[in-house]
């Protein structure tokens, strides 16, 4: 017997909010059989369950451990759900390029960021760690990304954050992006000493910064 | 500088001013301990390279360091995954930065049944650690404490697999990450020991238990057991020597759990360092927090300035001891050291 969308959507939900991968996997080839819309449970089910997540990292209930086991169950989700979304569901995503400055190879934070990003619905391109300064504003120039996303954890490879934000400006097209940065040592005031459009501490902070400088901006 | 106060001239060495801390009487003034790591190597003039693979420029570099700047701690360091790469860890090296991680040696779970207590005399950069030790033991021993800096047992877990795989398993595979973690801890045991042996404090470092990655809940399950091993360890063996711990970045919800560790000395990073001694000032001796990136890119000004404001938190400065938050950033103006110290003999009087 097929179960009400929204019960399954429930599951698909808990299942990521819950960390319990085997619920989403069970959920989601559920919708898949019961020919329910593939967009709708990603959306409404899925990343539903990542935000939540979301929220108890913003309170401190949940960490780092959580949200990595809670984003795996997510992707899990997707991974069976993604062949069967309709053409028609392709919509224009805000275009994100984050990654570790060079010099640096912890991406923890980045990668937290990424995923958070991921679902609240930008399109994300992952340049890793330890990136040449060049490539973030030749990856932004290539996919169209209008945000650039820098972090670092260590103070030798900050000064690379502003090296970026220098080429923007030589090259005549700062305007055109926005240029976020966050990791241990980073701060609002070295944020504003750079020019850079903005910092956060946070995984969540990033997002809603995200979204006041690219949804709300385009609003 | 401000020249509105002068800086006072200093009565007592560093090693008398550390050791009014632990007889519980007032030194003349509080102590400094910037965390002076991979800088001391700026201060000799050698690469930051040399200084980490060579136990005689390492050693020099820390007695040169003190020297100069005459600071109430010298702390033998250059990575939180020294411990590790003696089991195993492969390390990449830069001419001017601390060694990063390259390749962690443990691949798959399986792969623990490989992991072993180090060989300080010759695995990994150990010896160079203890080499750096006992010359700073031997030049300057006498006059300044000399602690040398290891990686707590979930700080060289997390260097020994991957630090996303590890935090994910202590989840999905707990008793695996207690099996290892229970190595982590005796290769600390030895440390201990081998540092105690030269005549050098212990002094440990767990960033990977900071408050951004672990739970309060996991830190009372897989970081404070581990780490209340090591302090027992130091204070059954260390001839009173305390117990120093210092975790990066953002702690104060784990303060609670980090009390069962039982250590006596809390280096902390970016927290209020006000709100931490009301918390738990009662129990531990804090240390902090001039912001590391402050260091590097501020003015001696605003140092002093940074400094002063965090000694008026401390209100009456009781076992408390000033300090850059995290390590002293290779390339900081000298200035800027000079003048978080006298910040301490400013604002951090007891005999006035």
């Amino acid at each position: 017997m097929t179960r009400e969308r929204g019960d399954i959507l429930k599951d698909l939900m808990d299942g990521v909010f819950l960390m319990n991968e085997e619920l989403v996997i069970k959920a989601a080839n559920e919708i898949v059989a019961a020919g329910y819309d593939a967009y709708d449970a990603i959306n409404n089910g899925l990343i539903a369950g990542m935000n939540q997540a979301g929220v108890l990292f913003d309170k401190e209930e949940y960490f780092v451990p959580e949200l990595l086991i809670c984003s795996d169950a997510m992707y899990a989700g997707i991974e069976i759900l993604r062949p069967h979304l309709k053409v028609s569901d392709a919509r224009e995503k805000h275009k994100v390029v984050i990654g570790v400055v060079e010099g640096d190879t912890h991406d923890i934070g980045k990668n937290l960021v990424k995923i958070m990003m991921d679902a609240a619905g930008f399109e994300v391109h992952d340049l890793g760690r330890n990136v040449p300064l060049a490539s973030f504003v030749e990856k932004a120039k290539e996919v169209g990304a209008k945000l650039i996303c820098l972090s670092t954890l260590m103070t030798t490879t900050m000064d690379g954050m502003s090296t970026v934000i220098e080429m923007l400006k030589e090259e005549g097209i700062r305007d055109a992006y926005k240029v976020i940065i966050g990791g241990g040592p980073i701060s609002q005031a070295f944020a504003s000493k750079i020019g850079a459009d903005g910092y956060a501490d946070n995984a969540a902070g990033a997002i809603r910064l995200a979204n006041n400088l690219l949804v709300k901006a385009a609003a | 500088m401000n020249t509105n106060v002068t800086i006072p001239a200093d009565t007592q060495t560093s090693l008398e001013r550390v050791m009014c801390y632990l007889k519980g009487e007032k030194p003349q003034r509080i102590a400094c301990f910037p965390l002076i790591l991979n800088h001391a190597a700026r201060v000799l003039g050698v690469p930051v390279g040399v200084y980490n693979r060579d136990g005689k420029a390492m050693g020099n570099s820390h007695v040169a360091a003190w020297k100069r700047y005459g600071h109430d701690i010298i702390l033998i360091f250059s990575t939180t995954s020294t411990l590790a790469e003696a089991m195993g860890t492969k390390m990449k090296f830069f001419d001017e930065d601390a060694p990063q991680i390259d390749e962690p040696f443990i691949k798959q779970h399986s792969d623990i049944a490989k992991v072993k207590v180090p060989d300080f005399s010759k695995d990994g950069r150990l010896p160079v650690y203890m080499e750096a030790t006992e010359i700073c033991v031997k030049e300057v021993g006498s006059q300044v404490v000399v602690s040398t800096v290891f990686g707590g047992p979930l700080t060289t877990a997390a260097a020994l697999y991957p630090v996303e795989l590890l935090t994910r398993d202590m989840i999905k595979n707990p008793e695996w990450v207690h099996e290892l973690l229970e190595i982590c801890t005796q290769a600390g045991i030895k440390f201990i020991d081998e540092v105690l042996k030269r005549g050098a404090l212990p002094f440990i470092v767990e960033p990977i238990g900071s408050g951004s990655l672990v739970s309060p809940r996991h830190f009372h399950e897989f970081v404070a057991p581990y780490l209340k091993r090591l302090s027992d360890h130091i204070h059954k063996n260390g001839g009173g020597f305390p117990a120093g711990l210092h975790i990066c970045g953002k702690t104060a919800p784990n303060w609670k759990s980090m009390l069962e560790a039982e250590f006596d000395i809390w280096s902390l990073d970016a927290v209020d360092l006000g709100e931490a001694k009301k918390a738990v000032g009662h129990r531990v001796a804090l240390v902090g927090n001039v912001v590391p990136a402050n260091l590097l890119k501020n003015t001696a000004e605003e140092i002093d300035a940074e400094a002063r404001g965090i000694c008026e938190k401390m209100g009456d400065m009781a076992g408390f001891i000033l300090a850059s938050g995290c390590e002293v950033p290779i390339n900081t103006p000298p200035e800027n050291v000079d003048a978080l110290i006298n910040a301490a003999r400013k604002y951090g009087r007891f005999d006035q």
